[in-house]
């Protein structure tokens, strides 16, 4: 199966992103179904650093570092830009952090989209702002430690539903994906690539510095996110139809929660509660997909 | 240029170097490397038998190579794809998944594919040497060794009291779970690698002498072919038939029936037993009704009730041919019928074929009533366990029941023919092995006993170890000395050992793999999907009760290599290339089949070893090669 997934590299080695970071696996995944003609818009996040330090870059395609709260309108203007010089084939996209794209990149993304501007943006979500050292985000799922949410303070309020934000808008394709599911991945950004106006896509990147995981774990977990329904693959085309691309065995999420040493202060009954949340969510998406009613 | 167009112009800084000048190797302090491991079906196989590489073969379509893969450690594939009791099934880590690979299946597969193509296989081989040995008995361990050995450079002669080799494998087990064809198929081979065979040569105690000239070594291995009585009165009056002579019986009937050439009369297949009669006290059953009419082929006038007296597989044997021959059965056990020796399977299939199963009773007293033999049976009852996991029986107060059948056949354990094949205990230098007795001495011709002769398992897989295991002793101890003989079996282990592997004694690729064995907590399931195991396909048991053809069906290559494809393949990479795909530092480098880590940038993060389905990674401290 891996044999379809092209062994075309558009990133060298030698970026400095942490050992068993999950963003440089979503980055490489991504790119191998772009291709070259892709043009990247990186708001401030740790890719900013991975890209490399002038004059250094690890990516085979353009980048244009832009500030922290731009992603939406600098893509809408590259994309301008290369509609006045005829090109049609390239694709714009933006590549943001969760804080960059959740908060304070949330006007410059629902601008751009409600334009239903002609560019991807992909969000790559390590569920807090990382580069900066572990601050919470709205990303930042119940129950978690960081920085600004130390010891008894560990955030209380729920993950924010990003994908439901974009699918409010009602832009051609909305889709969530995982480092650990390569194949639906892939499959994602190549169809997101094929369509015209605004896309999302919503990749789940794993952060062992910030989540306290061991490195080595890092895929693993991203893919219990997936077995447990915390995080579930699926795809929204105009803002209606709902498809659900992996129907887990359903595991329990404590398994997920065990393994991470941000959220190793919960107890069987927060994660009672969680597992609950996590159902809750589970059902609606169902509902939404119509396999539910 | 003019001064306002160079004020208008942009400046934007672009990068011109990639980040590979950026060696961050230097971050690591773990180091992944390739490290392929030993799969437990392969420790748990008696013979060794590199099972993860056979069902990767055999998935990737590579069928020859994987026959060839058995042959490396077992010349017996056709033999053992049929009668092997598959203890690697046993020991298969996706048992614990959803269902064990059907490993007996495929390999049963791959015998029937090189049948079928006359595949030639190609192996390794040392060169000749000057030393002769000779085996005594071609049976499973006899001929094995007599394999190994050639492989191992000596030129080998092999003696065999019946008219055609095979042992046990030729006169004991039923045609219906081994015909001789399937025999024959691996029996070639061993002629094409130049063994010689000499039939009808039955040996007694004075070859010894002969055989010190010529030869440097013996072994023995002619196997369990006596009976043992019952020690009942009226054993010798009804004539109680010893169940090894009816089955050798009915399948030397099988050689005069299948129009071949040979005389009928076989009856003394072990070596130095006399050839022309059966065992004292069977004459008046011979006379009756049986081996004249089977030796004319009228198979099917075995009527009436037969007892079988025992809980083995050769009871359950000699009970289906019964059937089969037109008869009933009965199996009289002492114990109860999951405390069976015989393999689950065939006691159920035997049940299903209408053989009947008397458990907790022990014969008593035989006795004539006209043409019939009345038995009486002295109940028990389970009274423990024993350390072995079976029930302790005791009498169940003088409780007994009778039973009147026509014969009793009785299939209570076998030993040696001649008590000059027990295994020497002492003598100049005596090396009890696991499967094997070695006894040398300054100038004197080494015996060495194998086989059912040294075994605690009486199986076709021990008797192939303990041929191979013979070999290698044997070379070791004549090419380096007495003291040789147990670290060069250490060295050729299978995990732990006692399985041993020829490819590692031949310095074959094998040898590189670590010998820890891999659990199913270190197979990344997540890779997997659950898929049914094949069922293998049967004659119906209207079929099977009819005639003496073989219950087991071919299967087709597509269903094998779906089978094949659901092997875990522990501890040996096949290529997935996982590694390669999760390497968040594109330092996985692949070369052709090669898989090379690149430490220049590799972070030592860990991921690959993690993501390895089967465990043919490891990460360690310290920067040895990789
Ligand atoms: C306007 C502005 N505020 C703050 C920063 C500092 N800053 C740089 S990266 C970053 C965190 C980014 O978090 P996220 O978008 O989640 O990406 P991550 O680093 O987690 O990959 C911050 C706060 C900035 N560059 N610009
Ligand atoms: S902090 Fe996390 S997201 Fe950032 S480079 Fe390190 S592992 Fe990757
Ligand atoms: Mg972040």
């Amino acid at each position: 199966m891996d044999a379809e997934i092209t062994e075309r590299e558009y990133m060298h080695s030698g970026h400095v992103g942490c050992p068993g970071c999950g963003a440089t696996i979503a980055m490489r995944f991504f790119l191998k179904a772009m291709g070259e003609k892709t043009v990247l818009v990186l708001p401030a996040c740790c890719w900013s650093i991975i890209a490399g330090s002038y004059p250094q870059s690890t990516l085979k395609i353009p980048v244009i570092h832009a500030a922290f709260e731009t992603g939406g309108a600098t893509a809408s203007g590259v994309r301008a830009a290369l509609d006045m010089l005829g090109d049609t084939e390239t694709t714009v996209v933006t590549w943001a952090g969760d804080g960059g794209t959740f908060d304070i990149g949330f006007q410059s993304l629902s601008g751009a989209v409600e334009r239903n501007e002609d560019f991807l943006y992909v969000c790559y979500d390590n569920e807090a702002y990382m580069n900066t050292g572990i601050q919470r985000s709205s990303s930042t799922p119940y129950g978690a430690w960081t920085t600004t949410t130390p010891g008894r303070e560990w955030k209380k309020m729920r993950k924010k539903n990003i994908v439901e934000a974009l699918v409010a808008h009602r832009i051609p394709y909305a889709a969530t994906a995982s480092i650990a599911f390569p194949e639906d991945l892939l499959r994602k950004a190549e169809k997101a690539k094929g369509i015209k106006g605004s896309r999302f896509l919503h990749i789940y990147a794993s952060c062992p510095t910030g989540w306290r995981i061991p490195s080595e774990m890092s895929v693993k977990i991203a893919r219990m996110a997936v077995q447990t329904n915390i995080f579930p693959l699926y795809e929204v085309e105009d803002g209606l139809r709902y498809t659900i691309n992996h129907k887990p065995r359903g595991y329990l999420v404590r398994e997920y929660f065990r393994h991470q040493g941000r959220f190793q202060h919960l107890t069987d009954r927060d994660l009672d509660e969680i597992q609950k949340m996590v159902n809750e969510d589970w059902e609606l998406l169902l509902r939404k997909a119509g396999e539910r009613v | 240029m003019s001064e306002a167009a160079m004020q208008n112009r942009l400046f934007i800084p672009r990068s011109c170097l990639t980040t590979e000048g950026n060696k961050t190797g230097s971050w690591r302090f773990l180091r992944p490397r390739y490290e392929d491991k030993t799969a437990p079906c392969a420790a748990g196989c008696p013979a060794g038998e590199d099972i993860p590489k056979i069902e990767m073969l055999t998935a990737q379509g590579f069928f020859k190579e994987a026959w060839e893969t058995i042959l490396q450690e077992n010349p017996f594939p056709a033999v053992c794809g049929r009668v092997c009791f598959h203890p690697c099934e046993g020991s298969c880590n996706r048992g614990e998944y959803d269902d064990s690979v059907a490993v007996h299946t495929l390999e049963r597969f791959l015998s029937d594919t090189a049948a079928r193509y006359d595949f030639r296989p190609s192996f390794a081989r040392l060169p000749s040497r000057k030393e002769r040995i000779s085996v005594v008995g071609a049976g499973p361990a006899g001929l094995a060794a007599a394999w190994f050995l050639t492989l191992l450079g000596y030129s080998c002669d092999v003696f065999e009291a019946s008219p055609e080799a095979g042992g046990v494998l030729r006169w004991g087990i039923p045609a219906y779970r081994l015909p001789a064809d399937a025999l024959r198929q691996d029996l070639r081979r061993f002629e094409r690698e130049g063994i010689r065979i000499f039939t009808r040569r039955p040996m007694d105690r004075q070859f010894f002498a002969e055989a010190a000239g010529r030869y440097q070594a013996v072994i023995l291995a002619c196997g369990h072919g006596r009976g043992q009585s019952l020690s009942i009165p009226g054993e010798m009056e009804v004539g109680v038939i010893e169940g090894l002579d009816f089955l050798r019986m009915i399948r030397a009937s099988e050689m005069a029936v299948g129009g071949g050439t040979e005389a009928v009369i076989v009856n003394g297949a072990g070596c130095g037993r006399s050839m022309d009669t059966l065992g004292e006290g069977e004459a008046a059953a011979e006379g009756s009704e049986f081996p004249g009419k089977i030796g004319e082929g009228a198979l099917s006038s075995f009527d009436g009730l037969t007892a079988v007296i025992g809980g083995g597989n050769t009871a359950v044997d000699v009970a289906r041919s019964v059937i089969r021959l037109g008869g009933k059965a009965v199996i009289c056990y002492r114990r109860r019928r999951q405390d069976m020796p015989a393999f689950a399977d065939e006691v159920r299939m035997a049940l299903e074929e209408g053989v009947a199963l008397e458990e907790l009773v022990s014969p008593a007293t035989a006795g004539r009533d006209g043409e019939e033999i009345v038995l009486s049976l002295r109940q028990m009852i389970v009274a423990g366990m024993e350390g072995s996991g079976r029930a302790r029986v005791i009498p169940d107060g003088d409780k007994m029941k009778e039973v009147r059948v026509r014969r009793v056949i009785r299939a209570t354990g076998a030993g040696p023919e001649e008590s000059w094949m027990l295994p020497a205990v002492e003598g100049t230098k005596v090396l009890a092995l696991s499967h094997c007795r070695l006894v040398s001495g300054e100038g004197k011709l080494v015996v060495v006993y194998a086989g059912d002769l040294a075994n605690a398992t009486k199986s076709v897989a021990h008797a192939i170890a303990s041929g191979k295991e013979a070999a290698i002793a044997l070379n070791a101890l004549l090419r380096e000395g007495s003291e040789a003989v147990i670290p060069r079996l250490q060295a050729c282990a299978v995990g732990d050992g006692p399985a041993l592997s020829m490819e590692v004694c031949l310095g074959g690729e094998r040898r590189l793999r670590s010998r820890h064995i891999v659990s199913y907590t270190e197979i990344n399931t997540d890779h997997f999907g659950f898929a049914p195991r094949i069922t293998q396909p049967r004659l119906l048991v209207e079929e099977r009760v009819r005639s003496f053809a073989e219950i087991d069906l071919k299967i087709s290559a597509g269903l094998a290599m779906k089978e094949a494809e659901r092997c875990f393949n522990c501890g040996l990479c096949n290529g997935c290339d996982k590694c390669w795909l999760y390497c968040p530092d594109v330092a996985v480098i692949r070369e052709g089949e090669a898989r090379r880590i690149h430490y220049d940038y590799c972070k030592g993060c860990g991921i690959c070893v993690v993501e390895c389905p089967r465990n043919a990674m490891s990460l360690g401290e310290g920067e040895g090669e990789g």
